[in-house]
């Protein structure tokens, strides 16, 4: 899957928006991964990894670090989110000190995540490089929802929910730090990235007022 | 199957918004909501978020392959039963340094389809991978990626018949080629894009350089296609890692 690799929106937004995964492969290191994982986790939590999770569990934003590491078995895959470069500096480099063997993978923007790694001391193998939306473009919401349902990449954040989740913000009945912890709870891999997502809900809220003030 | 209990929907529409593919929909004369069973890709969010205040959403079995195979690959929980990935069903870029699957000189493609959020039905998929296989695509085995089971004929990507009119939420099509044939599989994608009625998210797989580079991107400039500003960096701490 490449689900945390097609992220819309403004790019220096995005600068502050970086996914982490820890990945075993099919019959060579897909056994007994329990451990590594914890291990996975407790790096992540060392650099305040502010969302993370396991897609048979549930994102952090949802459930209890320990709910989520009871249920870890050989089928999880643990991923998170971090909000800056240095977070990623660091974690790389705990866990490249650790040497578990498992794949590791950081997504973002390129002029951050490379850097990233030189700074880690982590040499890149391969690259997926996102060359954005093609086809009938037409149909999509529009950019600033985008922005915000793309931070799951399976897609379970439905465009309508974050149209009301705007509306409720809008209003006042929802913080936009409410607004974002209920849609990161949709995003079951932990991945979603609620502390941007709020910064968005935001900016869109001010820029309505502003429209509508002007109008 | 997720269907919508008459007997127990109020019609309050509050589903409604709960569907990633707006297959839910009210009936006015019965002021009762229901699902189009056409359009919904089985993705299950409305069942698992509980959405519905008295409780009308509901599941009925999966009859058939194809069905149990759309609802793998729209609702993340389940594993693939072939690849046993969760997901897409795919490991993708993100044990290349292990598996070794995109090599040096070569250009993996990662084809999302139906990606993001406006699902795909399997012709519009099958369109795209045809196109690829006759530019030169070489598609994933089965064992390593989910859409390639359905193929009846791994060299052109043509489906099976049959599953040609199922929705999901997204499916990805994976293959490589060698790097002489990375165009011609970019100009494919430019004409049939233009051919299908949904949109794919495009990744391209590099081995890369010790600084995260691949001279490869700058073919991408003569098919205008901009440079990438993202990416998925698999940092090569896998073990035993792959030279290949």
């Amino acid at each position: 899957m490449t689900h945390s690799l097609h992220r819309s929106g403004d790019i220096e937004s995005q600068k502050r928006d970086f996914n982490w995964f820890m990945y075993q492969t099919k019959g060579v290191n897909d056994k007994n991964i329990r451990d590594k994982a914890l291990e996975f986790i407790a790096t992540a939590e060392a650099w305040h990894s502010e969302n993370w999770g396991d897609v048979k569990t549930g994102p952090l934003t949802q459930y209890s670090s320990e709910e989520i590491r009871k249920n870890i078995s050989d089928k999880s895959r643990i991923r998170g989110v971090f909000t800056s470069k240095e977070q990623v500096i660091g974690f790389l480099k705990d866990i490249k000190a650790k040497d578990l063997g498992m794949s590791v993978v950081i997504t973002g923007v390129l002029s951050e995540v490379l850097p990233a790694c030189r700074e880690a001391g982590v040499t890149p193998h391969s690259v997926n490089y996102s060359l954005g939306v093609w086809g009938n473009k037409s149909r999509l919401p529009d950019d600033d929802t985008l922005s915000i349902t793309t931070m799951c990449g399976h897609h379970m954040i439905p465009p309508k929910f974050v149209e009301d989740v705007q509306k409720q913000v809008d209003n006042g009945k929802l913080t936009a730090e409410e607004g974002a912890k209920k849609l990161s709870n949709f995003c079951y891999c932990g991945i979603f990235n609620q502390i941007r997502c709020a910064e968005i809900l935001n900016i869109v809220s001010e820029k309505k007022k502003r429209d509508a003030a002007g109008a | 199957m997720t269907v919508i209990n008459k007997e127990k929907c109020v019609g309050c529409k509050t589903c409604m918004k709960y569907c990633t593919v707006d297959a839910i929909h009210y009936l006015p004369e019965e002021r009762k909501c229901y699902v189009d069973q056409s359009r919904c890709t089985e993705c299950y969010v409305c069942v698992r978020q509980k959405v519905c205040p008295v409780g009308a959403i509901e599941t009925v079995e999966l009859d058939g392959f194809f069905k149990q195979f759309q609802h793998v690959m729209s609702d993340p929980v389940e594993n693939h039963g072939v690849t046993g990935v969760t997901g897409r069903g795919t490991e993708e870029v993100k044990t290349n340094d292990v598996s070794g699957r995109v090599k040096k000189g070569f250009a993996g493609f990662s084809i999302d389809m139906g990606r993001p959020g406006l699902g795909v039905f399997l012709r519009d998929a099958e369109k795209v991978a045809m196109a690829m296989a006759e530019a030169g695509l070489v598609f994933e085995p089965p064992e390593t990626t989910p859409l390639s089971a359905l193929m009846t004929d791994m060299k052109t990507g043509k489906l099976d018949d049959a599953c040609l009119d199922y929705h999901l939420l997204s499916v990805i099509i994976e293959g490589s080629c060698t790097l002489d044939k990375m165009s011609d599989v970019f100009r494919a994608l430019q004409k049939v894009e233009k051919e299908i009625d949904t949109v794919f998210s495009v990744g391209l797989i590099l081995r890369v350089d010790e600084n995260g580079e691949n001279p490869a991107l700058r073919e991408l400039d003569a098919l205008g296609i901009p440079q990438p500003h993202r990416g998925k960096v698999n940092v090569g701490l896998g073990r035993p890692l792959s030279t290949l």
